[in-house]
């Protein structure tokens, strides 16, 4: 954490780091319109782990695609750090994306032909900072998620774990204050599941860093310190974790899933 | 920047073959190019270098405008003008020789030897140069002396209006070659030969010392009018100018390769853009902006376009070296030559760089900026190839609607609209081509099952899966082959159309044609006596002639012939598209009157009954426009019909440079061959034809010209074979996880193989079947409007479209082999695993 984001998080302290109040969004019009999200409000809080979960078609990923800027609310407001992202242009929006806030998707999103510490730098290297130094710090946290010795190579030759691990350094290099992931262990097997939702964990509680997860498994949500269970567009149950995953949690969170 | 010339790059290096594929087309666009604009320049300073060192000391030289030849007054006013030293007056005339000469054509100068001499100091090698009181003596230049073995003493033959005359050698002189050997003979005997008493063609002047040039050539262009070409040496202009435009007919098939060559790179990156339309997304996730994504995807196409541009260079390059080496030997037989170093002038360079990086630069832009709207959400969602049905059909509307209006301007009848039609038909085919793809596939699909059972149908699917690829590929074929259609109708029309004239309009049985080029300057005219041998012989019925002479009208050249208004209508005739034929040649007797062929009319716009100026050798002249003719020989070129009468009064030309005669009815054809060979072989400038004999040799001289055309035809079938081959190759490397699985299902290699060999097939029969559309409607405007300047009627070019299909079917197998082999070829494992 470098101190410029350390004093930008106290000042924050208290106040939500991203704030959703009652998102709603419609996509398409007349009798075909489908509401995906319905009136939601959310509000996460510096260094807060917060799992979304629900069915396919709940809303979860609409409503982490509007916290992240990536598509605009039919109505209702994103407020991030205070600040109301509905005003901010493309280019605006871009740069906010880049400083301020880390993404993680399901298929890792690595480009093919980079290394790990050019895919881990590209942040960095997009925001104008020199290919040296933005390297240096994309392998700092590339050792952290310890692949000290996978630096230099390119992301077929990673298994899925490495590659998420990779795609994690990515989104921390630019020391974001938010980290959005869109069912990051979806493609990855129960070890690196479980791997990379301890690390996301991590994230949060060492590193002060507000995390949102989009996830259907229920073992994965259970790290978070709170869950987020959606239906139908709407946030139906919060499940206020001990961020002490056990087996009696996932299973409880599995018996309040079926029951919605 | 450094990042995306890093992922630009490393993208590029991970589908070699692929890059290699795409940049191959901008390799030969360049390639040509290049190499013809240093190789031309290089032949044209090889010409400007040896008609330089001809020049010698010549300060000043006077021409007719008109070339005609001139009396020696014209001499006296530049002896008399202030600062000219000396000045002599040549008679200078290319003679073609008979074919068992030394040489083929020879230049002759007749001079005046004493003024010559201090103009041009004769460096003298064996024997002497002309003295004045030489008669029939010659000075040979030193490259005929060698490769004919002659040297003082031996005799030569030159053919002349009057008959072979035989000149004695007197000496040898170092002469730097002008293309053909020179030879040198005294003025009068010159004059006497060519017919041309006391004229003379050229002035060759040098000045006191100090003098001020630019006056001295303003004071004699003053003294002796308009009619006078005052300056430097212009005698390779018409080489020159043909050179020209040979460059500018090469520099379009090249830039049509380029243009392909920007077709290929447009579709490589719109495929490429929708491979990575998921890295795409993640980048504008992770913060790159708009400018960034335009950025890689320029860069890479940048990329793509300067390494096509560089190896383009370096094979244009070597191909001009080797054309360079394998020309130069000709140069040396031939012209007496040596061809320079290649010139690669920077103007080359900059043109070939910058057409070759705009080419790809353009070809780039419009995916680059697709892919700058791609939305970050792309990163996220699963992949999903949505074909943009909405886009489609607006695009099948704007096409249709192009295309409707380009019938409309067909049924205009008028040739500049026509044309406007064809191109707009072309460009609509272009924009409505993604909306044709589904419905050309379902119609040829059909087909190819029968021919290739499911394999057949799962191509069809395929192709209709990526309408827009299919198409752009189908447009770069469509292209290729539409502009070979309609230069084949266009040439096909134009050659049917000339041996329609020549059947018309070539009355006579046996023909008198110089060894040379038919109504080029320079031919050595006959004198009375061939035509009067010609009349004499057994058999031979009406006897005319044709006497040429140039002129300028309106300021530009024009040719002019003699005819015999009372002979020629009996033995050729004139197609009369304007006036009327009975009163023309009676016109033509009667006076300063003449006939335009359908160049001319259209050209300057003369209608019958104006009255036009024609500048002569006597000065300007008035000539009324009495009929609009065609004829087969003049029918490319400008030309005015006058009395040979008149020819003869207004520019001194009264020899024959064509010979027409008819047999009298029930004479023996082979009899009268026979002793009409016999009368041919005193006067070896002229060569016997019959009437069946010359229009076979022009059938074959036609011949060559549409074998020259064929070569042409494969330049511009290049492309097209790349751009299929590309997106086939791209079409396997996409489907490589699918072909994975078919294989695991049961298909067998053989199967794998044909199905991509259908959809070549597929690709190709609707850019043939595109290309055949537009060629034919492209070649029947370009017609329509050639038809307004002489007429031609349009004819339906059958080989042309024999030669498309098979061109394009062929392109088609041909462009399979490597992505049927590497597709047949995939581990089943690792196609299943492809990302």
């Amino acid at each position: 954490m470098t101190p410029e984001t350390r004093t930008a998080a106290a000042e924050s302290v208290g106040a939500a780091i991203i704030e959703g109040q009652g998102l709603t969004r419609i996509y398409g019009a007349g009798e075909s319109a489908v509401t995906a999200l319905d009136d939601v409000d959310i509000s996460v809080a510096p260094g807060e782990y917060s799992a979304v979960m629900g069915p396919s078609g709940c809303g979860k990923s609409t409503l982490l695609h509007l916290l992240g800027g990536l598509d605009r609310p039919t109505s209702g407001s994103v407020l991030f750090e205070g600040h109301d992202i509905a005003a901010l242009d493309d280019a605006h929006l871009t740069e906010l994306r880049r400083r301020r806030m880390g993404f993680v998707f399901q298929f890792f999103n690595l480009i093919p032909v980079l290394s790990s510490t050019e895919n881990a730098a590209l942040p960095l290297v997009l925001d104008g900072v020199s290919p040296e130094k933005a390297a240096q710090r994309a392998n700092e946290w590339l050792e952290r998620f310890g692949l000290g010795d996978r630096l230099r190579n390119r992301p077929d030759q990673l298994s899925g774990g490495q590659q998420q691990r990779v795609a994690l350094a990515r989104a921390l290099v630019a020391e974001p204050a938010l980290i959005l992931a869109d069912e990051p262990t979806g493609n990855l097997d129960s070890k690196s599941a479980e791997d990379i939702a301890e690390l996301l964990k991590q994230v949060a509680s060492e590193f002060g860093r507000s995390v949102v997860m989009v996830t259907h498994d229920a073992r994965t949500a259970a790290h978070a310190d709170r869950v987020l269970l959606m239906k139908d567009g709407r946030i139906v149950d919060t499940v206020q974790g001990a961020g002490e995953h056990s087996a009696e949690e996932a299973a409880e969170l599995v018996k309040r899933i079926d029951r919605l | 920047m450094r990042t995306a010339l890093t992922l630009a790059w490393r993208y590029l290096n991970g589908r070699r073959l692929r890059s290699f594929l795409t940049s191959l087309a901008v390799i030969f666009g360049v390639m040509i190019i290049f190499s013809l604009n240093s190789l031309l320049p290089t032949i044209t300073a090889t010409f400007d270098a040896s008609v330089k060192a001809a020049a010698g000391a010549v300060d000043l030289e006077v021409t007719g405008k008109t070339d005609q030849t001139f009396s020696t007054d014209v001499l006296q006013k530049v002896r008399r003008t202030e600062g000219v030293d000396v000045a002599t007056g040549v008679l200078q005339q290319a003679i073609p020789l008979p074919p068992k000469a030394p040489t083929g054509t020879i230049s002759l100068t007749g001079v005046d030897p004493l003024p010559y001499s201090q103009i041009h100091p004769p460096r003298v090698l064996s024997g002497r140069f002309l003295v004045p009181s030489d008669g029939n003596a010659m000075v040979i230049g030193e490259g005929l002396a060698k490769s004919a073995g002659l040297g003082p003493g031996d005799t030569f033959a030159i053919p002349s209006a009057t008959g072979s005359i035989r000149f004695k050698i007197v000496g040898v002189i170092s002469a730097p070659a002008i293309g053909t050997e020179q030879v040198w003979v005294p003025l009068k005997a010159a004059q006497a030969m060519l017919s041309q008493g006391g004229l003379i063609n050229v002035i060759d002047a040098s000045y006191v010392p100090n003098a001020n040039h630019d006056e001295i050539a303003r004071m004699v262009s003053l003294k002796l009018g308009p009619r006078y070409k005052i300056g430097g040496i212009a005698g390779a202009s018409q080489l020159f100018a043909n050179l020209q435009t040979a460059q500018a007919a090469f520099d379009f098939f090249g830039f049509m390769a380029l243009a392909m060559g920007g077709f290929i790179i447009f579709n490589s990156f719109r495929t490429i853009v929708s491979e990575r339309r998921r890295d795409i997304g993640m980048l504008r996730a992770i913060g790159a902006s708009r400018g960034t994504v335009i950025g890689i995807i320029g860069i890479e196409s940048f990329l793509q376009g300067a390494l096509g541009t560089g190896l383009g260079l370096v094979a244009g390059y070597f191909i001009t070296v080797g054309m360079l080496a394998g020309l130069a030997p000709i140069y040396e037989t031939y012209l007496h030559m040596s061809v320079g170093p290649p010139i690669f002038t920077a103007g080359n360079f900059i043109l070939t760089i910058s057409l070759g990086l705009g080419v790809t630069l353009v070809g780039g832009l419009y995916p680059a900026i697709t892919a700058s709207r791609i939305s970050p959400l792309d990163a996220l969602r699963p992949n999903m190839a949505d074909v943009d049905t909405a886009t489609y059909t607006r695009r099948g509307i704007i096409g249709a609607v192009m295309g409707a209006v380009a019938l409309a301007l067909f049924l205009a009848r008028s040739p500049s609209l026509a044309t406007l039609g064809a191109f707009l038909f072309l460009i609509g085919l272009i924009v409505a081509a993604p909306a044709l793809v589904r419905p050309i596939a379902t119609v040829f699909g059909r087909a190819f099952t029968l021919l290739f059972a499911s394999e057949g149908e799962v191509a069809r699917a395929n192709m209709a899966r990526q309408p827009g690829r299919a198409a752009v590929t189908a447009s770069a074929m469509m292209i290729g082959l539409g502009v070979i259609v309609a230069m084949l109708g266009l040439v096909t029309s134009i050659f049917a159309g000339f041996f329609g004239y020549l059947d018309k309009s070539l009355g006579a049985d046996y023909l008198l044609i110089p060894q040379n080029i038919v109504l080029a300057s320079g031919n050595v005219g006959a004198g009375p006596q061939l035509t009067s041998e010609i009349q004499k012989t057994p058999g031979v019925g009406t006897v005319s002639t044709l006497r040429i002479a140039s002129a300028q009208m309106n300021g530009k050249d024009i040719e002019v012939l003699g005819i015999d208004p009372k002979t020629y209508p009996q033995v050729s005739g004139l197609q009369f598209s304007g006036g009327n034929a009975n009163t023309a040649y009676a016109d033509l007797a009667g006076g300063r009157s003449l006939i335009v062929n359908a160049i001319t009319a259209s050209t300057y716009n003369v209608k019958v009954g104006d009255v036009v100026t024609l500048a002569t050798a006597e000065g300007d002249k008035k000539y009324r426009a009495v009929a609009v003719g065609n004829d087969y020989l003049t029918a490319k070129l400008s030309t005015v019909y006058i009395s040979q009468d008149k020819l003869k009064e207004d520019f001194h030309v009264s020899s024959d440079v064509l010979l027409m005669a008819n047999r009298r009815p029930g004479a023996d054809a082979a009899t009268v061959q026979k002793s009409l060979e016999k009368v041919v072989k005193q006067f070896p400038a002229f060569k016997l034809y019959t009437a069946g004999s010359w229009r076979a040799e022009q059938s074959a001289t036609f011949g060559a010209t549409m074998f020259l055309f064929y070569g042409l035809v494969a330049v511009l079938a290049a492309p097209s074979l790349l751009a299929l081959l590309n997106t086939l190759a791209m079409s396997v490397l996409e489907r490589t996880r699918e072909i994975g699985m078919l294989r695991a299902v049961g298909s067998t290699r053989r199967q794998i193989r044909r199905m991509v060999l259908a959809e070549s097939l597929l690709l190709s029969a609707a850019g043939t079947g595109f290309g055949l559309l537009a060629g034919l409607l492209l070649g029947y405007a370009l017609t329509e409007a050639t038809a307004s300047i002489y007429p031609i009627a349009y004819y339906f070019p059958y080989s042309g479209i024999v030669t498309a299909i098979a061109v394009g079917l062929l392109s088609g197998v041909v462009a399979s082999i490597i992505p049927a082999r590497s597709a047949a070829r995939l581990d089943i494992i690792q196609a299943l695993q492809y990302e």
